[in-house]
């Protein structure tokens, strides 16, 4: 963005409430359709999505500042190792229905309770939670004083014992399946009612709506575009332990060509996470094309690839056609990858994980062991975990770094999962809302974006 | 309860004359000057221009200024009773309203010239007892190009006569809304409405000290809001003095009473009370209900039977446009008009029998009061900077007779009295500064 424009941005954030506000007004969103209202964070998408229905216990700003809507005061008291939270009065649910200090309690068990490195590391903390009127206390095994910054993990949520009660700006009001899903403003919403009365959020790719993911610098004339912090990264996987190296390599190098071919839209990945965070580089060598014909000829490949890659679908068969090996591409829907892959021998599958910048490199690599070796998921693995988990709490960042340089190795070393290549994400937001900024998780602010009184 | 004495840090302003109108200015004071002369020895005089032409190249506005500024300065005059009759200014000629001339015991005539280079106020002195003119006098002064101009802007702003700045301090944020009531020691007592708290000054010479606090306890369903409105009502009673207290936040306003040395709630009402009046002899409460959580009210006006603050049955309700902002001109106890702004801001005014009078074409700044029937202030639809409008509502119209500039945002204005002077608190929000601050402000006219 021109220099100017960025002076111009502040300037308008100033004037743009320097009269009583206006209530009211619906804002687009294009997401991915979430499974259910069930809390599930795993990716940017659903990272948005319940952010929206649900309030985070604290919040962490730009510059570093921790707030809270919930609470009205919160205090460490070194002595008796606790952390008092004391809820604001009189808080209600999106159905009006109290919120109070047995929720937090709740809430907060259930968040050391997920296979979060920092609900682990709160939960390896936490001596005892107890709730009282409206106070919550956390007793601490150790005197840790900066305890508040483990609380401002995204996924730690105020959760109502109701399916049907949410806690955040909005509450989900309208669902049409594959086609949209309305949310309303919640009118209890601990931080203050939301200018906005609704969100719809779209699953579709057109019409454009206000606020979207897609490839940086496009959109220009119509849309604000911030760098999100989100990166896909497209990984090639063998899950048969018989596939020869060979083979692997070559259709490696295949698809490394088409990514060439098709005019480079995707960066080289030479690491499993990211190639600035990464204590490690991994440089598989290519092979020649001869040598890839000659590998690839005889082959009768089946390559599935999830169906979250399917813009990818037209070019790449086009290219494996055009080639002319016999390589079968397979579409195959996420959700019902883990299903097919116990029925099916699956040799190789093509997939992709999305990532927030912002998240510590041991989560993602953690998240790759889990969620990526499938049916190669061993005993070893889990002591990889086990000690990527003990390390990270050694505090030491040259431990760490080992530990994921040692997990890293080993996983290619073990042939099962290849990085290829990373694509990054830009968020684009409609010039139509000027005043929308987005956090340190990359998620767009809703709470006070309200139309232009102009 | 204990008396908590805490002083404000009390900030008096009163603004330079730095509008450069020396020079009308000058011919105002002349012929205010012989006014006051010819005057001088009679008393109980009821005077009021009936006629105003503009023969100059002065603009409608610029004639508009200089009437109002004369009618200051006669309404200083101990012995002259002056009745502001003027309608509008239209086509050089300005408007007014002659059903009151009866009433009167002078009547003045006033032209403006333009020779050469100077430009003159011609002034006619007709006695209606005498039925005859009684004195002819014309002032003249060299009005530069400059200042000429500033007379045809559209600004209003007359420090040294109409509203200004009589006071500024800085407040707690959140502050919803001011009223005064005068105690029966003859001193007044201002309550400052907070969410949590009404906290109760005395005025002390110039200064407020801190009195007493009501603590305000809220209870479910409460909605939190972004923007904090609300508006406090006073009422002296049979049964001694009475508060009431609404807001955005909660659907229920409360209805407050002193007993046994204390503050208690003795009631609730479902919408916000913002006046009280007489309809048909009977004391109501009137006023409109938020929009749950927001900045607006809802599209009606309730009205309260209110003898018996304990008693809140025979509520009945008029339809109206939902508002960013609403108040009642009340005049004697009666009905005068509605005013508000709506979700637009654009203002609108209803009659007592609540027909609309034609709206401004003009957006404003949804912030607004009536002063009984005399005045309305209204915040302006400003992004850089805000400032306020002051209508007289006299005649039933809608006139600008002043503006004020203000160096924030404008978040409420109620009517009030200070030092006994009638006029109007804003509670405005100063974002630019580090920290930001939230000052109270009292704008009245100095004369009184």
């Amino acid at each position: 963005m021109a220099k100017g424009k960025w002076l111009l941005l502040p300037l308008a954030l100033t004037l743009i409430f320097a009269i009583k506000p206006y209530y009211g007004g619906e804002i687009n969103i294009r997401l991915n359709e979430p499974a259910s209202f069930n809390l599930n964070t795993a990716n940017y998408s659903n990272l948005i999505f319940y952010s929206l229905i649900y309030e985070n216990f604290f919040y962490l700003k730009k510059d570093g500042e921790i707030f809270s809507n919930v609470f009205q005061e919160y205090r460490y008291i070194a002595a008796s190792k606790t952390l008092n939270l004391i809820l604001k009065d009189n808080l209600s649910f999106s159905d009006g229905k109290p919120l109070t200090s047995k929720n937090i309690q709740v809430s907060l068990k259930i968040f050391m309770g997920l296979d979060l490195f920092a609900a682990s590391k709160l939960n390896k903390t936490v001596k005892n939670i107890r709730a009282s009127d409206n106070q919550v206390g956390i007793e601490l095994l150790a005197d840790t004083p900066d305890i508040l910054s483990l609380l401002t993990a995204p996924e730690l949520v105020v959760l109502a014992e109701n399916e049907q009660s949410f806690s955040g700006l909005f509450y989900p009001q309208e669902w049409e399946k594959n086609h949209h899903l309305m949310l309303k403003a919640n009118p209890f919403y601990a931080g203050g009612r939301s200018y906005l009365d609704k969100i719809r959020i779209t699953f579709a790719e057109n019409p454009l709506p206000d606020i979207f993911l897609s490839n940086p610098n496009q959109f220009k004339d119509n849309f604000r575009e911030f760098d999100s912090g989100i990166y896909q990264n497209i990984y090639l996987c063998f899950l048969q332990g018989d596939i020869g190296q060979n083979t692997k390599i070559a259709l490696f190098t295949l698809l490394k060509r088409f990514n060439e071919a098709t005019g480079f839209k995707y960066r080289e990945l030479h690491t499993l996470t990211a190639d600035e965070e990464s204590p490690v580089s991994i440089r598989i060598k290519t092979l020649s094309p001869q040598k890839t014909a000659s590998i690839l000829k005889s082959s009768d490949i089946k390559l599935y690839i999830l169906a979250s890659l399917s813009n990818l679908e037209k070019d790449l068969t086009a290219f494996l056609k055009s080639s002319n090996f016999k390589i079968e591409t397979l579409f195959i829907d996420d959700s019902q990858f883990m299903a097919f892959l116990n029925s099916a021998a699956i040799q190789y599958v093509l997939i992709d994980k999305i990532f927030q910048k912002k998240v510590p490199a041991e989560e993602k690599i953690s998240r790759i062991l889990k969620e990526s070796s499938f049916n190669q998921f061993n005993a070893r693995t889990l002591r990889m975990l086990s000690e990527l988990d003990e390390v990270k709490f050694s505090n030491s960042q040259e431990l760490l770094m080992e530990q994921i340089a040692r997990i890293s190795e080993a996983i290619i070393n073990d042939g099962f999962i290849f990085p290829l290549f990373q694509k990054n994400y830009s968020l684009y937001i409609s010039k139509e809302w000027p005043a929308l900024e987005i956090d340190y998780y990359g998620r767009p602010l809703l709470q006070k974006t309200g139309k232009n009184n102009d | 309860m204990k008396k908590v004495i805490c002083s404000l840090l009390l900030l008096f302003l009163y603004c330079g004359n730095a509008f450069g109108q020396q020079s009308a200015e000058a011919l105002i004071a002349e012929s205010a000057a012989f006014l006051d002369e010819f005057f001088k020895n009679r008393f109980d005089i009821r005077v009021a221009v009936i006629r105003f032409e503009n023969d100059s190249e002065l603009s409608d506005t610029a004639m508009q200024k200089i009437y109002q500024m004369l009618v200051s300065r006669l309404e200083n005059g101990k012995n002259i009773l002056v009745s502001d009759l003027l309608v509008n200014f239209a086509d050089g000629r300005g408007e007014f309203n002659l059903s009151r001339v009866d009433d009167l015991h002078y009547l003045l005539d006033l032209k403006l010239i333009q020779n050469k280079s100077k430009t003159g106020l011609g002034l006619t002195i007709f006695s209606r007892l005498q039925d005859k003119i009684v004195a002819v006098k014309y002032f003249e002064e060299a009005l530069s190009k400059g200042e000429m101009e500033l007379l045809n802007a559209r600004n209003f702003a007359f420090s040294e006569l109409g509203f200004s700045k009589l006071l500024e301090f800085e407040s707690k944020k959140n502050l919803m809304d001011i009223q005064s009531i005068t105690g029966d020691d003859g001193q007044e007592q201002y309550f400052f409405y907070y969410p949590d708290e009404i906290v109760v000054y005395l005025a002390r010479e110039m200064r407020l000290e801190k009195s007493f606090q009501i603590k305000l306890e809220w209870t479910r369903p409460v909605y939190p809001v972004l923007h904090y409105e609300g508006k406090l009502l006073l009422l002296p009673t049979g049964q001694g003095l009475v508060l009431t207290a609404g807001n955005n936040f909660s659907p229920a306003a409360k209805v407050m009473a002193f007993h046994d040395g204390q503050w208690q709630e003795i009631q609730k009402i479902d919408f916000v009370p913002c006046k009280y009046l007489i309809l048909n002899q009977n004391p109501y409460l009137v006023g409109g209900r938020y929009e749950e959580g927001k900045n607006y009210f809802k599209d009606k006006i309730y009205f309260m039977p209110f003898s018996d603050p304990a008693n809140r049955s025979g509520i009945y309700e008029k339809k109206i446009t939902p508002a960013m902002a609403l108040d009642f001109s009340i005049r004697e106890g009666q009905l005068q008009g509605v005013h508000l702004i709506d979700r637009s801001y654009n203002y609108h005014l209803f009659t007592s029998e609540f027909e609309e009078k034609i709206p401004s074409p003009e957006k404003r700044g949804a912030s607004l009061a009536a002063l009984g029937g005399e005045w309305l202030a209204v915040s302006d639809y400003s992004r850089t900077s805000d400032q306020l409008f002051f209508y007289d509502i006299q005649n039933g119209g809608q006139r600008p007779v002043y503006t004020g500039k203000i160096s924030g945002e404008i978040q409420f204005v109620s009517a009030g009295v200070w030092q006994k002077i009638r006029g109007f608190w804003t509670g405005v929000w100063q974002k630019r500064g580090d920290p930001e601050r939230f000052v109270v402000q009292f704008w009245g006219k100095r004369n009184g």
